[in-house]
C-alpha cells in the first residue's frame, strides 16, 4: 500500500507535468499527434455513428411535426418562390449558353472536373474554443486536406485533417478560419475570419470601402484555397470598423455536408495530407486567369 | 480499510463504472444536438462526472484515467492535445483535497461546490487556450459553457447516483 500511495503522489505533478508538455508538442504540428488524433477519430466513428443517428432521427421527427402545422403557407410561398425561380432557371440557361460561346470564342481553358463526397456528420467539437465537424468520409473516399465542405445553402469551411476512414473540417466560424472574400457588386476584397462566435468579422477591408447591411459575401478564390464564387453568407452588422457576416448555412442543424476536390492546391503546407494526383496540379490556378 | 473491503466487494464490471461513465460523458459532449444554440456550446459532462467520482469514489477514477480522458476528448475535440487533460486533472486535485466537505453533504451544497469548480474549470480553460493561441480569447462562450454546464448538472449527478446505487455498494 505504501508503494501505491507513493506512486500516486508523484504521479499527479507528472501527469499535469505531461499534459503541458502535450500542449506545448502541439503547437509544434507534430506529425505523431495529428495521425493520432485522427486513428482516434477513426476508432470511434462507428460509435459516434450510432449516437448520432437517434438523435438525427428524433428532431427530424421534431422538424416534420412543426412543418406539418404551417404546411399551408409553405406550399403557398413554395409555388410563388417556384414562379420565381422558373424565370431564373430561363435566364440562368442562356447565359450558360453564352457563358460557353464566349469561352469557345477566348479559348478560355475549362475548369477542372470536379468530384464531391456527402458525408454524415457525426460529431462536433463542444467546446468554448474550437469551431468544427467530424464527418464520416476520409481518405478512403478521395477526401484530402484542403477540400472544401458545402451545404445547401453555401460554404460550411474546409477539411483540416484526413484520416482513413474519418476527416475533420474546420468551420467557416472557427478562431483559426480565415477566408478570402469579396462582397458580391462591389467586388471589395475583404478576409472572413472565424472568431468562435456564430457570425465571423469581415476583416482588412479597405477603409473607403462600403459596406451595408445585405451585402453578399462570396469567396474570392485568392490563395487558390477556394474557388471563387461559392455563396458565404450576407452582411448583418456594421458597427464602426467591425464587420459581421450571417452565414447562409445554419452550422449547428447540419446532418449531411458535400466535400467538393476542385482540385486546387492552395496555400496549405502539404507534409501531413495525401497527396493529390499530380496531373492535377497547378490547373487549378490555370483555370481561374480572371483573378 | 473500508474502501478496500468495498473494492474487493465490486466485481470488476462494477469497478470499471466510473471511468466507464466518464468516457461517455467526455463522448457525449461532442455528440451533435440539433438544438438551436446548444450546439455552439455543449456543457462540460466529462467535468461532471470527475467531479462526482472524485467525492463518492475517488479510489475508482485514477487521475491517469483522468488524464487518458482528458487527451481522448481534445482528440475527438480537435482541441490542443492535453488541454482538456490538464485542467481535469487539476479539477479533480482541487476536489480530491476537499471532497470531505462534500461527502454526506446535502444536494444543493454539492452543486454549489460544481458551480464553483465549474467556474474555474472555464477560467483556466480560457487561460490555457488563449495562451496556446497566443492572444485573449472572447471570455463569453465560456463564460456561457460554464452556466450551462451548472445547469444541466443535476440531470447528470441524478443518473451518476443512479449508475452507482445500481452497480457498487457504499463506500
Amino acid at each position: 500500500m505504501p508503494v501505491r500511495a507513493a506512486a500516486q503522489r508523484l504521479g499527479v505533478p507528472f501527469l499535469i507535468l505531461l499534459s503541458a508538455l502535450l500542449i506545448v508538442l502541439g503547437k509544434a504540428d507534430i506529425l505523431v499527434v495529428d495521425r493520432a488524433r485522427m486513428a482516434v477519430a477513426d476508432a470511434m466513428l462507428p460509435v459516434l455513428d450510432l449516437v448520432a443517428r437517434p438523435i438525427e432521427t428524433a428532431t427530424q421527427m421534431l422538424q416534420k411535426l412543426e412543418a406539418a402545422g404551417a404546411l399551408y403557407q409553405e406550399n403557398q410561398r413554395l409555388r410563388e418562390e417556384n414562379a420565381r425561380l422558373l424565370q431564373w432557371q430561363e435566364v440562368a440557361r442562356r447565359m450558360v449558353t453564352e457563358n460557353g460561346q464566349l469561352r469557345g470564342l477566348l479559348k478560355f481553358p475549362e475548369d477542372n472536373p470536379v468530384t464531391f463526397v456527402t458525408a454524415r456528420v457525426v460529431a462536433e467539437s463542444g467546446g468554448a474554443f474550437a469551431r468544427n465537424l467530424l464527418v464520416n468520409a476520409g481518405a478512403r473516399d478521395q477526401v484530402a486536406r484542403g477540400q472544401v465542405a458545402l451545404a445547401g445553402e453555401g460554404l460550411v469551411g474546409r477539411v483540416s485533417e484526413v484520416g482513413t476512414r474519418s476527416a475533420r473540417v474546420l468551420l467557416l466560424t472557427d478562431l483559426n478560419s480565415r477566408i478570402p472574400v469579396v462582397i458580391d457588386g462591389s467586388r471589395e476584397r475583404a478576409v472572413l475570419a472565424g472568431d468562435n462566435s456564430s457570425r465571423p468579422q469581415l476583416t482588412y477591408l479597405s477603409s473607403k470601402a462600403e459596406v451595408k447591411i445585405g451585402d453578399r459575401i462570396v469567396t474570392s478564390g485568392r490563395g487558390g484555397l477556394f474557388p471563387s464564387d461559392l455563396p458565404i453568407g450576407q452582411v448583418v452588422s456594421v458597427e464602426g470598423s467591425v464587420v459581421r457576416v450571417e452565414l447562409y448555412v445554419d452550422l449547428g442543424r447540419l446532418d449531411f455536408i458535400r466535400i467538393i476536390d476542385y482540385g486546387l492546391d492552395g496555400v496549405l503546407p502539404q507534409s501531413a495530407m495525401p497527396q493529390p494526383k499530380p496531373a492535377r496540379q497547378g490547373k487549378g490556378a490555370a483555370a481561374d486567369p480572371a483573378r | 480499510m473500508a474502501i478496500a473491503r468495498a473494492q474487493r466487494d465490486d466485481g470488476i464490471a462494477a469497478r470499471l463504472m466510473p471511468a466507464v461513465t466518464t468516457i461517455l460523458a467526455a463522448t457525449l459532449s461532442v455528440v451533435p444536438m440539433r438544438m438551436p444554440g446548444f450546439a455552439v456550446v455543449t456543457p462540460a459532462f466529462a467535468l461532471m462526472a470527475v467531479y462526482h467520482w472524485t467525492i463518492y469514489r475517488p479510489e475508482l477514477l485514477a487521475p491517469l484515467g483522468v488524464f487518458v480522458i482528458g487527451v481522448y476528448l481534445d482528440f475527438l475535440n480537435g482541441t490542443p492535445a492535453g488541454l482538456s487533460a490538464l485542467t481535469l486533472l487539476l479539477a479533480q486535485v482541487l476536489v480530491m483535497g476537499r471532497r470531505r466537505w462534500f461527502v454526506n453533504r446535502s444536494f444543493p451544497f454539492v452543486w454549489l461546490g460544481f458551480a464553483g469548480l465549474a467556474g474555474l474549470f472555464m477560467a483556466m480553460q480560457w487561460a490555457v487556450a488563449g495562451l496556446f493561441d497566443l492572444r485573449m480569447l472572447d471570455f463569453r462562450p465560456f463564460a456561457f459553457q460554464g452556466v450551462l454546464t451548472v445547469a444541466i448538472f443535476p440531470i447528470a449527478s441524478w443518473v451518476l447516483v443512479r449508475a452507482q446505487r445500481a452497480f457498487l455498494r457504499a463506500a
